[in-house]
This record gives structure tokens, C-alpha cells and sequence, in this order.
């Protein structure tokens, strides 16, 4: 296929260099790689070293069922015009994975974002446990997949029921001193 | 000390025909705001015109959706105010969530939180119908009938209580004693959410489907 040249020069020089990555062309310009956690940060370096030096962000997918949360890191390359996604999946509780803050300093925010919203514990992140989005946040992590948001907006928002709530609800006068 | 009322009368002729916005334009309904100010709908022959600082502000219009970390800084802004102050609730998100009523951190219902003087249905209420609640509210200040930020001094309490239930409100309130008190109250009920929050559910997507039909 002429028309896939780039994508699949990307996946031969990922397969030389790393032999457990498994690497395919999705469609054009977009390619996949799977690899396992700790062999995540080399082959981001390798790729940096290629030509991706747009790191896009980091998202995370929820695998509940295989109690497994997945990790893709979204690199861009300018020159190859090729977009690279890093797939690795670590354990749902206590997965840990190395930051990538020494290679791309944006890494520290989104691995704030993703560690707020699905509790991934990224090591060497000194930044991670400091609010971020959700403030004051004592629940578990909002999108994860056991979390039931219809239920919990509805209770922590006062949403369903709302005129029996309000009846609940003793209104009392503030006896204290007045804000000026 | 005798009850507060709303200025009426002259006084209240006079408020109602200068009344400054406070710029804090939150979700989508800021949108709607540059036709109400430029030349097509001119709210400024109203007397009304947009101001940066809350000191000087005497409404408040909330633009739409309010995530919890927004509202706090709305309150923060709205404790600032100088009286007599007045909130305007723009759109089907502060009445009920709108299209966010199922969402994790969006506010459902804005009166809980703020005193709220008017609401525009809408979503986004169209330029029309936000000249017309101005023409309602300036009418109101006449009659000395909105009395918002009386009934929020009142009910301090209530409002702090139902503030609290979502966000520390320790770092967010001027009155320091009560929100820690408030916020002691309302641990156990917070807690008890977040814990049935955590609650294993899993959703079979497969089965929903079919359910739904």
C-alpha cells in the first residue's frame, strides 16, 4: 500500500528497536503501539528522538472488567506527519507508572489530569497530589467506570426530590453578626 | 434594630436606573451579553453597564452552568458586593442543571447556593428576553420588591449549609466561625455520599441497551 509508507516506516523502526512492542498501522497518519508499563518511558524517549516532539496529551480508558486501566500517550511528529499512539495497561488498583516529566515538561499537568479523574499513580510526579480541577474532592475518582454519577449527582446536588428536601430543610435565622 | 427593607420610591427609581454588572460571565449565556451592551439592543439606555470590580457592582448575573470550583469564586464575588445587590439567573442550567443534570460537578439548582431574584428560561435566553428581565428587575427595584441579599443575611445559615455540602467553604467565606461550624455539621452527610458513591457498580452496557430499547 503506497498510500502508507510513512505510517509503516514508524512501525518498522519501533519493531527494530523494541522486539515486545507490538506496533500496526490503524488508518492513515495514525499508528499504534502496545507496550508494557515499564517500557513505556524508553520507547517515548526513542520516539522523541525521531522526530515526535509534539507530546499531545496522555487520556486513559477504563477496563473494569479486566481490572486493568489502559494508558495512551498521543505523540505527534511534524516532520513525518505521522500521529503515534503509546498504549500500556497497568493493574486498576495500586498501577503505578513513571512520569515522563524529565522528557516533556507538559507531562506533569496531564498526568495530574489523569491521576485526579481515574487515581493512576504516576511516580516522580511532585505535583500530583495537589488539587488540580476537582477541588476538595473526597470521593473516588470521577470517571472511573465504578462510579455512579447519575446517583451521586442526584444525592450531592439535592437534584431528585428537591421540594421534600427543601421541606427537610429547617430554615433558621442566623443569630450571629451580619456580614457588612 | 429595625428589619431591613429594599429601597423603594425615589430611591428605588434611582437604583434601578443605574445598575452596574458585575462582569462574571460563566458558561455559555456570556455569549449573549455583547448584542445586550452594542448598539442593536443598547442596555446602557437602561443605565446599565458592565464593571469589572464586584465593590462597585450591583448585579450579578450568572451566564449559565456553574461547576463547583466556579461557584466558589461566584460566591466569593457575591459576598463583596456592596448592598443593595441583585442576581439574575440566566437559562435552564441554573434552574435545574439543564443539559448538565447528570453531571459530577455542575451545580442543579442555583437558588440553593445564591439568592436568586430572577430567573430567564431559555437555553440560552435570546437578547429579548434578557432586556426584558432588565426592564422586570428595574420595575421590581421601584416596587422595592427583590430583596435578595436580605433574605441570603437571614438565611445565612441555610445558604452556608447547602454551600458547604459541596465545597470547603473555610477557605471561600468572610465569616470565618460559621463556615467552620457549618462545615463541621455537614462531614457525616458528606462523607456517607461519597461513600455509596464508591459503591461497585458496574454498568453491562450490552443489558442497558436492550433495556432501553
Amino acid at each position: 500500500m503506497m498510500e502508507l509508507e510513512k505510517e509503516q516506516a514508524v512501525v518498522n523502526l519501533v519493531k527494530e528497536a523494541f522486539e515486545d512492542a507490538e506496533a500496526d498501522v490503524q488508518r492513515a497518519r495514525r499508528v499504534r503501539i502496545k507496550i508494557a508499563p515499564n517500557r513505556v518511558f524508553p520507547l517515548v524517549a526513542f520516539l522523541k528522538a525521531n522526530g515526535f516532539n509534539h507530546f499531545v496529551t496522555i487520556t486513559a480508558v477504563d477496563w473494569i472488567k479486566d481490572g486493568e486501566i489502559e494508558l495512551i500517550y498521543h505523540l505527534w511528529s511534524y516532520t513525518r506527519k505521522v500521529h503515534v499512539m503509546v498504549k500500556t495497561r497497568i493493574p486498576r488498583d495500586g498501577g503505578k507508572m513513571p512520569t515522563l516529566k524529565p522528557l516533556f515538561n507538559q507531562a506533569e499537568t496531564y498526568e495530574r489530569d489523569v491521576h485526579e479523574f481515574f487515581g493512576v499513580y504516576f511516580e516522580g510526579n511532585e505535583k500530583l497530589d495537589r488539587d488540580f480541577i476537582l477541588e476538595d474532592w473526597d470521593g473516588p475518582p470521577p470517571m472511573r467506570k465504578d462510579f455512579d454519577t447519575r446517583r451521586f449527582a442526584a444525592e450531592f446536588y439535592g437534584q431528585e426530590d428537591i421540594e421534600s428536601d427543601l421541606l427537610k430543610l429547617k430554615i433558621q435565622p442566623y443569630k450571629g453578626k451580619l456580614m457588612q | 434594630m429595625a428589619k431591613e427593607r429594599p429601597p423603594k420610591g425615589l430611591k428605588g427609581w434611582a437604583q434601578g436606573r443605574s445598575l452596574w454588572i458585575l462582569q462574571f460571565c460563566t458558561g455559555c449565556g456570556a455569549v449573549e451579553l455583547p448584542p445586550v451592551m452594542t448598539s442593536r439592543y443598547d442596555m446602557e439606555r437602561f443605565g446599565i453597564t458592565p464593571m469589572a470590580t464586584p465593590r462597585q457592582a450591583d448585579l450579578l448575573l450568572i451566564t449559565g452552568y456553574l461547576t463547583v470550583k466556579t461557584l466558589k469564586r461566584v460566591i466569593r464575588s457575591y459576598e463583596q458586593m456592596g448592598e443593595p445587590k441583585y442576581v439574575i439567573g440566566f437559562g435552564s442550567c441554573t434552574v435545574n442543571g439543564g443539559m448538565y443534570w447528570d453531571s459530577y460537578n455542575t451545580i442543579k439548582r442555583l437558588d440553593l447556593y445564591l439568592p436568586v431574584d430572577l430567573y430567564i428560561a431559555g437555553c440560552m435566553p435570546r437578547p429579548e428576553a434578557i432586556i426584558e428581565a432588565f426592564n422586570r428587575l428595574i420595575e421590581g427595584i421601584k416596587q422595592g420588591k427583590f430583596n435578595g441579599w436580605i433574605r441570603y443575611k437571614e438565611n445565612l445559615r441555610w445558604y452556608k449549609r447547602n454551600q458547604a455540602m459541596i465545597m470547603d467553604i473555610r477557605k471561600w467565606s468572610i465569616d470565618k466561625k460559621l463556615a467552620e461550624e457549618v462545615w463541621r455539621e455537614v462531614q457525616e452527610e458528606r462523607r456517607k455520599i461519597f461513600e455509596q458513591a464508591t459503591v461497585p457498580h458496574v454498568y453491562e452496557y450490552a443489558e442497558r441497551i436492550s433495556e432501553v430499547g
